[in-house]
């Protein structure tokens, strides 16, 4: 069996999957409706401020996996409605930004620069007509590189990279999320090495489940889902809480503007927005591909690169932050891109590059019958792959996103301004019983939920500390596989102390990671 | 938005991380792990399982020494009011999980025959959302109310209807799923 052999099993394992019903004889596959489903809730939440695509991703997974089971049927449906919650999410952040000055998702504040001016003027449905167009373009395009990128990357650590290189490459790659997270190389450090700590409880090769304190409740380890909802929703949630029971944050009463003038989006505007969200798609997508970075930096980038170029195409006219589409163009497109491309360390190396990559992972982990990693596209000439249908069958479920995207997703954006009346008061205590629901119905068992409660709380100091908890979430996940790795690659060079140097490639790969965290500490002391 | 270089919020973090590994690296990590960082047995040589906690508390403890003697500029930022808040929070969330895991089995002992348990009811309609309706609902209340800053029955009503929908949610549909706290009764 060929590429092509493999790619045509992806897209028929999404069109003859399971069948939801069928209309006049024409099955509807379940996967489709999942996507579509995936992407209404991903818009909703992401223009629903203080919520976001992870949330949601963590409170439907336990309800997924109810629905479809623990079946390798189960992968692409699943895949499907994360997919569509992640691309929606992204598209949803703008509808608030535009309209009502808040951003529904981080990486979405730059486009309230741009957006509400642009409301104020009556220019509303232009606005979300221009983001969600680059927001679209971003998104495939940077789809588009990770269906490239993601198979040939794979091969080329299964060809040759061996045990030591690959125990290199986590290490490396471990060393760069800690380093680019946040602004302090030192807490994402300690974040870092807190998250292979935790991940190391009641663990190991011997008979005695290491670091249990002799307890029963840490000899079985520390339930992946449990310490991840805890660390990335819960302490959200408590950090949220708070500005809103001792700050005055409480939500402002919010004003609709008139809508006036030519609202729709012309051949001549796209052409005048197309340089901007190309130059941002790159930037967006190349950010994506680092584990790590995120898409603020993402926006942040395509907003400035794309605020030059407008200075010199336009050196008279309304520059970027008064109101121009060029500037939400340069940030939807930007913030956008970053998605699929984040996908390329997950499925071609097995590691997360972001919150929403890591609900993909625990989503994989908890179905089981596909392991996020080079060895998913061994694509074997005599038997079939399964991993590899799937890897072709979560792509086929992104072009699928993508097209309800560039169909329905504009409409739907202009249906969701509506959450921002959701009070965040009421809001937030609803999200709290529901993710603790959540917990339990996964782990049956009261003591989950303390455990979950605990992480929260390391979740919230963590923030009040100015540390991104991401790296913690990352290690947490990577430490089993880090230290299994190592143990082979340990036992397969003959016990060698220096097996991480035994190679050329595993030595330049440790010399990176070591110069990765010398030059973020060179910079972190030069810009004090 | 970035504060003085030198922040005690950092300062304490660092001390806590650098004394915390210490303590693991010589304490806890040699006498919780039941072999150490490398092995040799029957003529070959392993990891240990205690190597990897090492490498874990080395990087806190270099995170720690990094945030002492490298300050970046930082929002971190703890008073005791954060902590206050906490230990209310915990306080709130013991409250509403009690609730939660007693009012179930009270409920039978209170109204059931002498014989019956609340394990024998847990998968009958009402004793199995007695408990999550009790403590999820003042979980929830507590904190709209809170939030609102001011009682009412709206965040009461609100509270009862989020309830209802996760019982809709996570119960009705699914033979396997169960509330809280019905795994554990």
């Amino acid at each position: 069996m060929g590429a092509v052999d493999y790619i045509w099993l992806g897209v028929l394992a999404v069109f003859q999957g399971p069948e939801l019903f069928s209309v006049a004889g024409l099955s509807i596959p379940v996967t489709l409706a999942m996507i579509l489903a995936g992407f209404v809730l991903g818009i909703v939440v992401g223009a629903t401020p203080g919520l976001a695509g992870p949330m949601a991703m963590a409170i439907s997974l336990p309800i997924l996996i109810s629905v479809f089971g623990f079946t390798p049927d189960a992968l692409l449906p699943v895949f499907g409605f994360l997919v569509g919650v992640m691309k929606g999410a992204t598209v949803g952040g703008a509808v608030p930004a535009i309209l009502f000055n808040t951003p529904g998702t981080p990486d979405a504040f730059m486009t309230t620069l741009d957006g509400h001016p642009m409301t104020k003027r009556g220019q509303s449905g232009k606005a979300l007509r221009v983001a969600h167009f680059s927001s679209a373009s971003g998104d495939t395009f940077s789809d588009l590189v990770l269906f490239l990128c993601a198979p040939f990357l794979a091969i080329l650590v299964e060809r040759y990279l061996d045990l030591p290189e690959k125990t290199a490459l986590l290490i490396l790659s471990l060393a760069f999320i800690a380093s680019v997270m946040g602004r302090s190389v030192g807490k994402g450090l300690i974040a870092l090495g807190l998250g292979l700590l935790v991940a190391m409880v009641g663990t190991g090769e011997e008979f005695y489940p290491r670091l249990s304190l002799g307890t029963e409740t840490l000899s079985d380890g520390f339930p992946v889902v449990t310490v991840i909802l805890g660390v990335l929703i819960l302490g959200e949630v408590f950090k949220s809480l708070e500005a809103l029971w001792f700050g005055d944050t409480r939500d402002a009463a919010v004003k609709n503007a008139a809508i006036t003038g030519d609202q729709r989006l012309h051949g001549a505007d796209i052409r005048r927005l197309l340089p901007y969200i190309s130059r941002s798609a790159v930037i967006g997508t190349c950010i994506g591909a680092l584990p790590g970075i995120g898409s603020t930096l993402a926006a942040t980038l395509g907003y400035t690169t794309g605020r030059q170029l407008h200075a010199r195409r336009n050196p008279e006219g309304p520059t970027f932050g008064e109101g121009v589409p060029e500037g939400i163009a340069a940030t939807e497109a930007a913030n956008s891109s970053v998605s699929g491309a984040n996908l390329i360390p997950v499925l071609s190396l097995g590691i997360p590059g972001n919150a929403a990559a890591v609900f993909l992972i625990l989503a994989a982990d908890s179905i089981g019958g596909f392991n996020p990693g080079p060895s998913v596209f061994r694509l074997t000439p005599d038997t079939v792959n399964p991993e590899a249908v799937i890897a072709f069958g979560l792509f086929t479920t992104m072009l699928i996103a993508n097209l309800v995207n560039w169909t329905l997703g504009g409409l739907f954006m202009r249906g969701v301004g509506i959450m921002i009346r959701v009070p965040r008061h009421i809001l937030l205590p609803i999200v709290l019983l529901l993710t603790l629901t959540s917990i339990y119905v996964q782990e049956t068992d009261l003591s989950a939920i303390w455990i979950a409660i605990a992480f929260g709380v390391l979740g919230y100091l963590m923030r009040l500390l100015d540390i991104s908890p991401l790296p913690f979430v990352i290690a947490f996940i990577l430490g089993g596989t880090l230290e299994d790795t190592a143990r082979q690659a340990f036992s397969a060079t003959g016990g060698d102390p220096f097996f991480l140097f035994s190679s050329v490639t595993a030595a330049i790969f440790m010399g990176l990671a070591v110069l990765v965290i010398g030059v973020s500490i060179r910079n972190s002391k030069d810009h004090p | 938005m970035p504060t003085k270089p030198r922040n005690s919020a950092d300062t304490s973090l660092a001390i806590l991380a650098i004394v915390g590994a210490l303590l693991a690296l010589a304490v806890w990590i040699p006498a919780d792990s039941a072999s150490g960082l490398i092995e040799t047995v029957r003529r070959q040589t392993r990891v240990g399982d205690a190597l990897g906690p090492t490498v874990a508390a080395g990087f806190i403890l270099l995170g720690g020494i990094l945030v002492l003697l490298r300050p970046v500029p930082s929002t971190a930022r703890v008073v005791l009011g954060n902590l206050r808040y906490l230990a209310v929070l915990i306080l709130g969330f013991a409250i509403c999980i009690g609730l939660m895991r007693w009012t179930g089995p009270l409920a039978v002992l209170a109204m059931a025959d002498e014989t019956e348990t609340y394990r024998n009811l847990r998968d009958t309609v009402p004793w199995k959302y007695l408990g999550f309706l009790a403590g999820g609902w003042l979980l929830v209340f507590s904190m709209i109310s809170l939030g609102a800053r001011r009682i009412s029955g709206r965040a009461a009503f609100l509270a009862l209807l989020a309830c209802l929908a996760l019982i809709a949610v996570y119960d009705l549909p699914f033979d396997d799923l169960l509330l809280p706290p019905n795994g554990d009764v």
